[in-house]
């Protein structure tokens, strides 16, 4: 699968090997050897939960903390010692950090400002507002802005000097949710359009699937896995990635055959032979991820029987829970049953993944 | 039947100390007032209207060359103590937080001993006989001890300097606080040596504190009394000391309130005038609205 990507993947921008990031003595490491490529004008998400080192890795990238252990190269050239306004890497911090005492056109062109030599200032300043439609609030100062207007500020502010690599840490978290998938729309096209490489971070993985070339999951300080939106979906490199992109139900078991991409489990609901992840051996300790659109209902007396414990109406459709041996399984109908129905299920195997259990 | 007070929200909470301090101030400006066109007779202040104090005032250069002195010594004075205060209060803001405390008493230490005391201080360590001389001479840089350390309008720059620090480095530190470590980051992360950084994102952002700053040293160095007339020698007569003289042994108290009156009117114009020069500033302004949004 990694083939995949290697296939169509783009010159490499930056490269980090081995990254080690520590703070403070008899702390756990932030980060704990993270391997990174970052291809030319490529869309990466950085996406895990709270406190996995997204940050630190973007903050180690923009020159704001040194790595313990490991390099950075940009071009393939090391940034080792390479102080932060001497990379071309800019960065959209999470609070925008705009500068209060300067107007919006005034925080767009402070980085054209540091230049020696700048030709048309002014007009540069205007492109990068128009890119996030903000040429009509040049003059106001950033406390006149809603949430919004200053992330789209602290967008035209990063990528007004044209950077190699944009950084963007969390840009979207603290606006409202249509606001949110608006901004998204038009970071995506931005990006296109720009032809810079974006690297983003995020703990929201509907954003990352909607946004990513390349998605990288994190789990306290690793990398879990490093894939394009739909391997990460469907085919998830361990527990913790499953899990973290939700939805699924993971069901432990031990293999009891293995090859060429396929594994058969014995679970509690029985017996299940699906495509796997590769290297499991037989014996091993496993998970079975079961997906909701692998359930299907089928007459009550055929399949798999369960009693409905749950049904959230979601509008268009509703998700029930069903427990079946034990095994609490999720699954979305149209024509749900009643909470304490007996139902029948349907498992269709090949939209079931076995994985291994996360470290 | 309730009242309708003007919507002040929260801010009426404030109105009894502004009242206190309100009565605090204006009564004894208008004491001043009067008594500064009453007469007196026989040691006796009478209630007679006079201009006779207010035309002594004004024909009489000298008490002009006093005011001028007093605001003289607290623009010094403000501008020494803003250009020693501020890197020692970007320092302050930079420690880590256990040692902020620590370094917030040394500093504040000096005005825990009181005036006399200091002053009597400097006069050990700067006197012909003091501290400073005995060591250049010891060295052997000097042969004679050097004047011009006591009595000296050096002596009163520096003294004055000492005494009035602590106010400029609290006021600029207080400001310096609340500038937010993550712009000093963007300014970085967009093209600005440490050295822009400071002087396009750090300096304004900490304007209002030092205008603050100006405007406390400058009205406390302007009516300090005993500093210059205990160290300053005869550059050490100040218009408090002989406002001071003029209530008391002379018993002109109409000259003394004209006088009190015309030194006050100076000193609060040449103050608000130096502080909102401060607040006039990009940075300053965003700073005050910035609890406006
Ligand atoms: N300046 C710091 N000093 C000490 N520990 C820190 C510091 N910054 C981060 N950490 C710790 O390092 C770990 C990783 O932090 P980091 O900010 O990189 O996480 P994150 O993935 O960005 O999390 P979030 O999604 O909450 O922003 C956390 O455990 C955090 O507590
Ligand atoms: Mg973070």
């Amino acid at each position: 699968m990694s083939t995949l990507i290697a296939d169509t993947a783009p010159p490499l921008l930056l490269s980090a090997r081995g990254l080690v990031k520590t703070y403070g003595r008899g702390a756990a490491p932030a980060v704990a050897g993270v391997d990174l490529d970052i291809g030319e004008r490529m869309f990466t998400t950085l996406l895990g939960p709270s406190g996995c080192g997204k940050t630190t890795i973007l903050r180690m990238i923009a020159g704001f903390e040194t790595a313990d252990a490991g390099t950075i190269s940009l071009d393939g050239v090391p940034l080792k010692g390479v102080p932060p306004e001497r990379r071309p890497v800019n960065t959209v911090f999470q609070s925008y950090a705009l500068f209060p005492h300067l107007t919006v056109f005034e925080n767009v062109a402070f980085s054209l400002r540091l230049l020696s030599a700048v030709t048309n200032l002014e007009g540069r300043v205007k492109r990068a507002l128009d890119a996030v439609h903000m040429a009509d609030f040049g003059e106001r100062y950033p406390h006149q802005l809603s949430g919004g207007q200053q992330q789209r500020v602290a967008v035209a502010r990063a990528i007004v000097a044209e950077p190699r690599l944009l950084l963007l840490d969390e840009p979207l978290s603290a606006l409202d949710r249509r606001m949110r998938a608006h901004l998204q729309v038009e970071l995506k096209d931005l990006q296109r359009r720009l032809g810079i490489a974006f690297v983003y971070v995020t703990h929201d993985q509907e954003e990352a699937f909607a946004l990513s070339d390349v998605v990288v999951v994190m789990n306290k300080g690793r990398i879990a896995q490093t894939a394009d939106p739909r391997t990460i979906y469907s085919r998830p490199a361990d527990s913790f990635v499953a899990d973290f992109i939700g939805g699924a139900t993971l069901v432990d078991g031990t293999v009891s055959a293995a090859g060429n991409g396929r594994a058969s489990i014995a679970t509690a609901i029985g017996p299940v032979d699906a495509p796997a992840v590769e290297g499991l051996a037989a014996g091993e300790r496993a998970v079975l991820v079961i997906r909701p659109e692998a359930l299907s209902l089928v007459p009550t007396g055929t399949g798999l029987p369960a009693s409905v414990v749950h049904a959230v109406y979601q509008g268009e459709r509703t998700m029930v829970e069903a427990v079946a041996q034990g095994v609490a399984l999720r699954f979305a109908d149209h024509a749900p049953p009643e909470v304490g129905e007996t139902i029948g299920l349907s498992l269709d195997r090949e939209r079931c993944f076995v994985t291994r259990i996360a470290a | 039947m309730t009242a309708r007070l003007p919507a002040l929200g929260r801010a009426h909470l404030a109105l009894p100390v502004a009242l206190l301090v309100g009565l605090g101030c204006l009564a004894p400006l208008a004491v001043l007032v009067i008594f500064s066109v009453f007469e007196v007779e026989d040691f006796e202040l009478v209630p007679a209207f006079s201009g006779r104090a207010w035309a002594e005032l004004f024909t009489t250069p000298s008490y002009w060359v006093l005011i001028g002195r007093a605001l003289f010594y607290g623009a010094m004075t403000a501008l020494l103590t803003g250009l020693a205060g501020y890197p020692v209060a970007l320092a302050l803001a930079r420690l880590p937080a256990a040692w902020k405390g620590v370094a917030v008493v040394v500093l504040l230490t000096p005005l825990y001993t009181g005036e006399i005391v200091r002053i009597y201080a400097w006069r050990i360590v700067l006197g012909a006989e003091g501290l400073v001389n005995a060591v250049l001479e010891a060295v052997g840089l000097i042969d004679d001890p050097l004047k011009v350390l006591l009595f000296s309008p050096l002596t009163i720059g520096l003294v004055l300097l000492y005494n009035n620090l602590p106010f400029m480095v609290l006021a600029i530190w207080v400001s310096a606080e609340m500038v937010d470590r993550r712009l000093i980051e963007a300014a970085r992360d967009l093209g600005a040596r440490p050295i822009s950084a400071f002087a396009r994102v750090t300096f304004p952002l900490t304007l209002p504190g030092l205008a603050a700053g100006v405007f406390a040293v400058f009205a406390l160095a302007a009516g300090e009394m005993l500093t210059p007339s205990l160290l300053g020698g005869t550059y050490g007569a100040t218009a408090m000391a002989i406002i001071d003289n003029l209530f008391g042994t002379a018993f002109d108290w109409p000259l003394a309130s004209a006088l009190a009156l015309a030194l006050l009117v100076a000193l609060f114009v040449a103050a608000v005038g130096l502080a909102s020069l401060l607040l006039q500033t990009r940075g300053a302004r965003a700073v005050l609205q910035r609890g406006r949004t």
